[in-house]
């Protein structure tokens, strides 16, 4: 692929920045149409507000979890997508926030983006990260008597699965 | 009928009123899949609705981590057998980001053309089951599945299996056209134009289905855009979005084609709505066999990929499916995980059967295509 | 409305004139295409017992196996051979794509069902022997792009037509 001017990236980056100087640690964009922003996790309601009403960023793709064992972090990444702004309509900005893997809460965003609803339960029964302010944080799709901590954590080994 | 919408909400309340009756629809599959759906009904009507998944649940991303990159291209097709090569498609994109691959024109042409057959025959399987079943018209459950086997024939032809086809590898397809299969093909195509219009005229006109589907389970267009949904759904509520067309992957960007797109909403407007993609579909191979470059299909790919994270999505027959890839260096990833299009469009279930006739359920459950296996991954 | 009532009617009636598309399967099978991913073919006299096709497998069914028979085979001089497990083999033909040496063939194969689990464990000699299974049924299209149905009929049948 030949140079692409990424004018359109840097002012999403731009615009975010100057609304929430000290949230925004750090950005980075991937390629053309893909952008990622780390942010402070106690800011994440406010960010995806502004995400929805200034930017148009109206849905998210969907809510992950990554777990990072050697850093003691979840991280939560938040695909953020947008229907209405024909500007944007073919980005994926990727919002992740570090939490501490001992205790990982952070604030729900179902109040601000509802596609994020069973995104959040999935991470919260997967990863163990618990979304505050969820309406209806239950488990979705492990067993209902599933006991023991969140399958998705790296620690987490199935022998049978067999590692090569 | 109640005019008043009921409250907000997808769950289903603690506190049950005295006239409710809670019922389980499924796992068993009386129409509904390998999901369940619970739901609480008042007379004929319904309250609410929990959509309580996972049933086939089997760790796709998991199981992701334990495997080397070209090893996970089988089990992660398989939560959606009649869409292989769209799921596939999207998980080697990222891996072909993070390596650098480039695929070569021809196999960009070869993946479309394959692509395009599996939304085909995808669509028709949709057409068959999900609208043809459900709404009780077996006639076109027959003819619908009935074409669809000539589609896998020539799928066979050109992969090698009948559904799960593993086609597409990093650095591109695995297989070159066959000899005559373009002859074959677009005799095929040929012949599903005429069938389309029998369709027309015995499901998609008669009065009997859209009696039925009509006006049934309404998303608006802001609730389609505030729900994010996606696919047919998405463009049956008249959001004109489709990744082909705003991220354009494979042979998309020299193809002509349009984005159907319909303003009511309704579950009949979703049925119309693969009913005209696969117009656009046979024109998309059409002009794909007429374009196809010569030259090498695929280049060869390294099975290990850089540190890092790539995003890659397809528009699959269910929506945009977007594959996060994260690599370390090793053979393996270290994480996958996977938003497709029926885990991202059931949130829209149970904001559309509430307060709709139970008898009603199964249109609108049939309407949004939704794949229990895909969802529960 | 009651057009559209009639033209549903006469579409479905016009299907009983036309011919029918079942294929009866026990009797009649399909011919398979060439590349069709059935069970495997082992050319024993190819394989060098490296282990890739067990590496990249992605149900593991594939274990190397010593073979004990007297013949030599002077490219393996271990006599370790490929085993497959069917129970677990998803069809991808991925050990034979990545076969460096070719000793892994595609077969039309596929009625692999045994009365017994443990015949489903395939030995190098067992692979090795040719495929037997040989449809010839296809699709033909009836009438000006198939408007009189489409039946599937024997391919020599269809040649001599
Ligand atoms: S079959 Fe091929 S890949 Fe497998 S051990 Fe023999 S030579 Fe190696
Ligand atoms: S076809 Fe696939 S699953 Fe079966 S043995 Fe070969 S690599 Fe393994």
């Amino acid at each position: 692929m030949s140079q692409v001017s990424l004018s359109r990236e840097e002012a999403i980056i731009g615009q975010l920045k100057a609304r929430f100087p000290e949230a925004i640690e750090e950005t980075k964009i991937d390629r053309a149409r893909r952008v990622t922003i780390h942010f402070e996790k106690d800011h994440v309601q406010e960010i995806a507000m502004f995400m929805r009403d200034e930017l148009g960023f109206d849905h998210v793709k969907g809510v992950a979890g990554v777990d990072l064992p050697t850093q003691k972090k979840i991280e939560v990444l938040y695909f953020a997508g947008s229907y209405s702004n024909a500007e944007v309509q073919d980005f994926i900005v990727i919002l992740k926030a570090k939490l501490p893997r001992d205790n990982p809460i952070i604030a729900s965003v179902v109040s601000v983006w509802e596609s994020a609803h069973f995104h959040e339960r999935e991470t919260f029964e997967m990863f163990g990260v618990k979304f505050e302010g969820h309406p209806d944080l239950r488990k979705l799709l492990t067993l209902d008597n599933w006991e023991g901590p969140p399958p998705m954590l790296k620690d987490i080994k199935f022998p049978e699965m067999g590692q090569r | 009928m109640t005019t008043e919408p009921p409250s907000p909400g997808i769950s289903i309340s603690k506190t049950a009123e005295p006239s409710t009756l809670d019922v389980s629809v499924g796992p068993q599959h009386p129409g509904s899949g390998h999901c369940r759906i619970l739901i609480r009904v008042d007379g004929d009507y319904i309250v609410s609705a929990d959509p309580d998944i996972g049933y086939v649940h089997r760790g796709c991303e998991k199981i992701a981590e334990y495997r080397n990159y070209v090893s996970n291209i089988p089990h992660l097709e398989r939560p959606n057998i009649a869409d292989a090569i769209h799921l596939n498609w999207g998980y080697v994109l990222p891996i072909e980001e993070l390596q650098g691959v480039v695929v070569p024109p021809r196999g960009k042409y070869i993946s479309t053309i394959a692509a395009e057959m599996n939304r085909i025959m995808s669509h028709l399987y949709g057409l068959a089951i999900m609208q043809g079943v459900f709404s009780g018209h077996t006639t076109i459950f027959m003819w619908a599945f009935g074409d669809r086997d000539l589609f896998i024939e020539l799928a066979e032809m050109l992969t090698g299996a009948r559904l799960t086809y593993s086609f597409l590898v990093p650095g591109g397809p695995r297989r070159d056209l066959p000899f005559g299969f373009e002859d074959r093909l677009s005799r095929l195509l040929d012949y599903f134009e005429k069938r389309l219009v029998e369709y027309d005229r015995i499901f998609f006109s008669n009065p009997s289905v859209i009696a039925r589907a009509k006006g049934i389970g309404v998303l608006k267009r802001e609730d389609a855009k505030k729900l994010g949904v996606v696919g047919p759904v998405l463009r049956a509520s008249g959001v004109k979005y489709d990744v082909r067309k705003v991220e354009p992957y494979g042979a998309y960007a020299d193809l002509e084609f349009d984005i159907p797109t319909f303003e009511e909403g309704d579950s009949y407007s979703r049925y119309l709505i693969r009913f005209e993609e696969m117009k656009q579909s046979v024109r998309i191979i059409r002009q794909a066999l007429e374009k196809i470059p010569k030259g090498p299909i695929a280049r060869k790919a390294p099975l290990v990929a850089p540190e890092g994270e790539a995003t890659g999505r397809v528009e699959s027959s269910r929506g945009e499916i977007t594959y996060l890839v994260m690599g370390d260096n090793s053979d393996k990833p270290s994480r996958v995980k996977i938003m497709n299009g029926s885990f991202r469009n059931l949130i829209a279930l149970p904001f559309l059967v509430r307060n709709v006739h139970v008898a009603d359920m199964p249109i609108i459950y049939g309407s949004l295509d939704y794949w229990p296996v895909e969802a529960d991954r | 409305m009651s057009t559209a009532v009639l033209g549903a009617m006469y579409e479905g009636i016009k299907h009983i004139f036309k011919h029918t598309f079942t294929m009866k399967y026990p009797y009649q099978k399909v011919l398979l295409p060439k590349g069709f991913r059935g069970r495997h073919l082992l050319y024993m006299d190819k394989c060098t017992g490296c282990g890739i096709c067990a590496w990249i497998c992605p149900e593991r069914c594939i274990s190397m196996v010593p073979v004990t028979d007297n013949k030599e085979y002077p490219q393996n001089p271990e006599k370790r051979f490929p085993q497959y497990w069917y129970a677990r083999c998803c069809f991808c033909h991925f050990c034979t794509e990545y076969c460096p040496t070719g000793a892994l063939d595609y077969t039309p194969d596929y009625e692999l069902a045994e009365y017994d689990r443990e015949l489903l464990l395939w030995s190098p000699e067992r692979l090795s022997r040719p495929p037997t299974n040989i449809g010839e049924y296809q699709s033909v299209f009836h009438g000006k792009d198939g408007n009189q149905g489409v039946t599937f009929e024997p391919v020599i049948k269809q040649k001599s037509k």
